[in-house]
């Protein structure tokens, strides 16, 4: 693995925002231990921030105090590096010191939010999930248009099955963010947990339309678009056998929901009908039942 | 340019060529030109007219380069945003790093501290 398409990967996991931290670990020490990282220009601080994370997920606070260390040397007094730091405390402090340190650098500097956000973290994981909901709207409330920030909050809410204010969360992130087909694949999957069967199957079917913009429509379905016509099986057969069930949202059930059925059973055959045929008996039994 | 991830080479070599050649025509025609221009202040005619020859060579040598530049061009890209969301994954889209929480059991499974203790239960 040569240096520069270890560094090519490590640029494309920061443009993702993957967190595939062990690959990301061994990649980013070889490139740590092959020299000083300065030869790298603006890129190498980039670079030791990501491995400066990597490593505490994986658990090797070695690695990271030492890119910390060459971090606060070059850039002395920045939020970035005091973000960075916290992250680092988090890792070995009681939850009390780390919030105090955070606590001290809001009351500097009452606007910056990514110390917000390691807080609103930092309260998520201790438990307090009251608390971390406050504080969360509380920060949307004043940086409306952090699509992560609606994102966790629906998050928290799913994760004690309130889906109604989930579902108000990710239509905030709807908005926000209208040609992200995935943040639609959430509200609709959350809206059949919820049971309000009508708005999932218009939500998946979004979904279906969104990916099949410049895409042949006999192409079998790819990505994400098997999970949607999954979803849209799965509310089509409930519907199909009875049509007038009430949905929370007043969602309207289509007329041609027999002729859906049929469309997405036959997407779903197409899509694992391939060569490779991994799971296609199941997924015929599955279809075949009731 | 990497010929071999391309799918017609052979547009790349013949849009290369008519590079090369309208290069050669222009300066071909630019010195001759010169050599015309002197040709006729030695003869004591300074303010003639250039042969038809040169003329048209030049404009060959610009369909040529127009040719060769637009066959030289690199593979279109994808531009709409359908194509743009087939590369991600639910999990680079979900992943929410402001948010994310470093104290996971990473740091009990794989550092090397806890390695030795357990080899030491073993």
């Amino acid at each position: 693995m040569s240096l520069s398409t270890a560094l090519e990967r490590l640029a494309k996991y920061r443009t993702n925002n993957t967190r595939a931290s062990q690959k990301t670990f061994e990649q980013g020490c070889l490139i740590l231990k092959s020299g000083p990282t300065t030869k790298l220009g603006d890129e190498g601080w980039a670079f030791l921030e990501q491995l400066a994370l990597a490593s505490i997920d994986v658990g090797r606070l070695d690695i990271s105090d030492e890119c910390l260390k060459q971090l606060a040397e070059k850039f002395p007094r920045s939020p970035r590096v005091d973000v960075l730091t916290g992250i680092r405390m988090e890792a070995t402090e009681s939850p009390e010191t780390v919030l105090q340190y955070y606590g001290e650098l809001l009351e500097e500097d009452s606007a910056n939010a990514a110390v917000w956000k390691r807080r609103i973290s930092v309260i998520r994981r201790t438990g307090k999930l009251e608390k971390a909901v406050e504080e969360l709207s509380l920060f949307l409330d004043t940086f409306y248009t952090d699509v992560e920030g609606w994102l966790e909050l629906a998050d928290i809410y799913s994760s004690c099955n309130q889906y109604t204010h989930a579902l108000q969360a990710l239509s905030h992130a709807l908005l926000l963010a209208p040609q992200n087909p995935f943040t639609f694949l959430q509200f609709a999957e959350t809206a059949y947990t919820s049971g309000d069967l009508p708005l999932a199957l218009k939500m998946f079917l979004l979904v279906v339309e969104m990916g099949e913009r410049g895409a042949s429509p006999d192409a079998p379905p790819t990505g994400i678009q098997i999970r949607a016509w999954l979803g849209v099986k799965l509310c089509a057969r409930r519907l199909v056998y009875s049509p007038h069930v009430s949905s929370a949202s007043d969602t309207p059930v289509p007329k041609t929901i027999k002729l859906i059925d049929e469309l997405a059973t036959e997407r779903v055959l197409a899509a694992y009908g391939g060569q490779k045929e991994t799971g296609s008996k199941h997924v015929t039994d599955w279809l075949a039942s009731r | 340019m990497d010929a071999s991830r391309t799918p017609f080479p052979t547009l790349i070599m013949t849009g290369r060529l008519f590079l090369l050649l309208a290069t050669l025509a222009i300066f071909h025609a630019a010195y001759s030109t010169y050599e015309h221009l002197s040709h006729l202040k030695a003869l004591g005619r300074p303010g003639g007219s250039l042969p038809q020859s040169i003329i048209l060579e030049t404009l060959v040598g610009l369909v040529l380069g127009i040719l060769g530049a637009s066959l030289n061009a690199p593979e279109l890209k994808e531009i709409t945003w359908a194509s743009e969301m087939q590369k991600h994954k639910i999990d680079e889209m979900d992943s929410r790093l402001g948010f994310a929480s470093f104290v996971t059991r990473g740091r009990n499974i794989l550092s090397s501290s806890s390695k030795s203790s357990a080899k030491e239960i073993q």
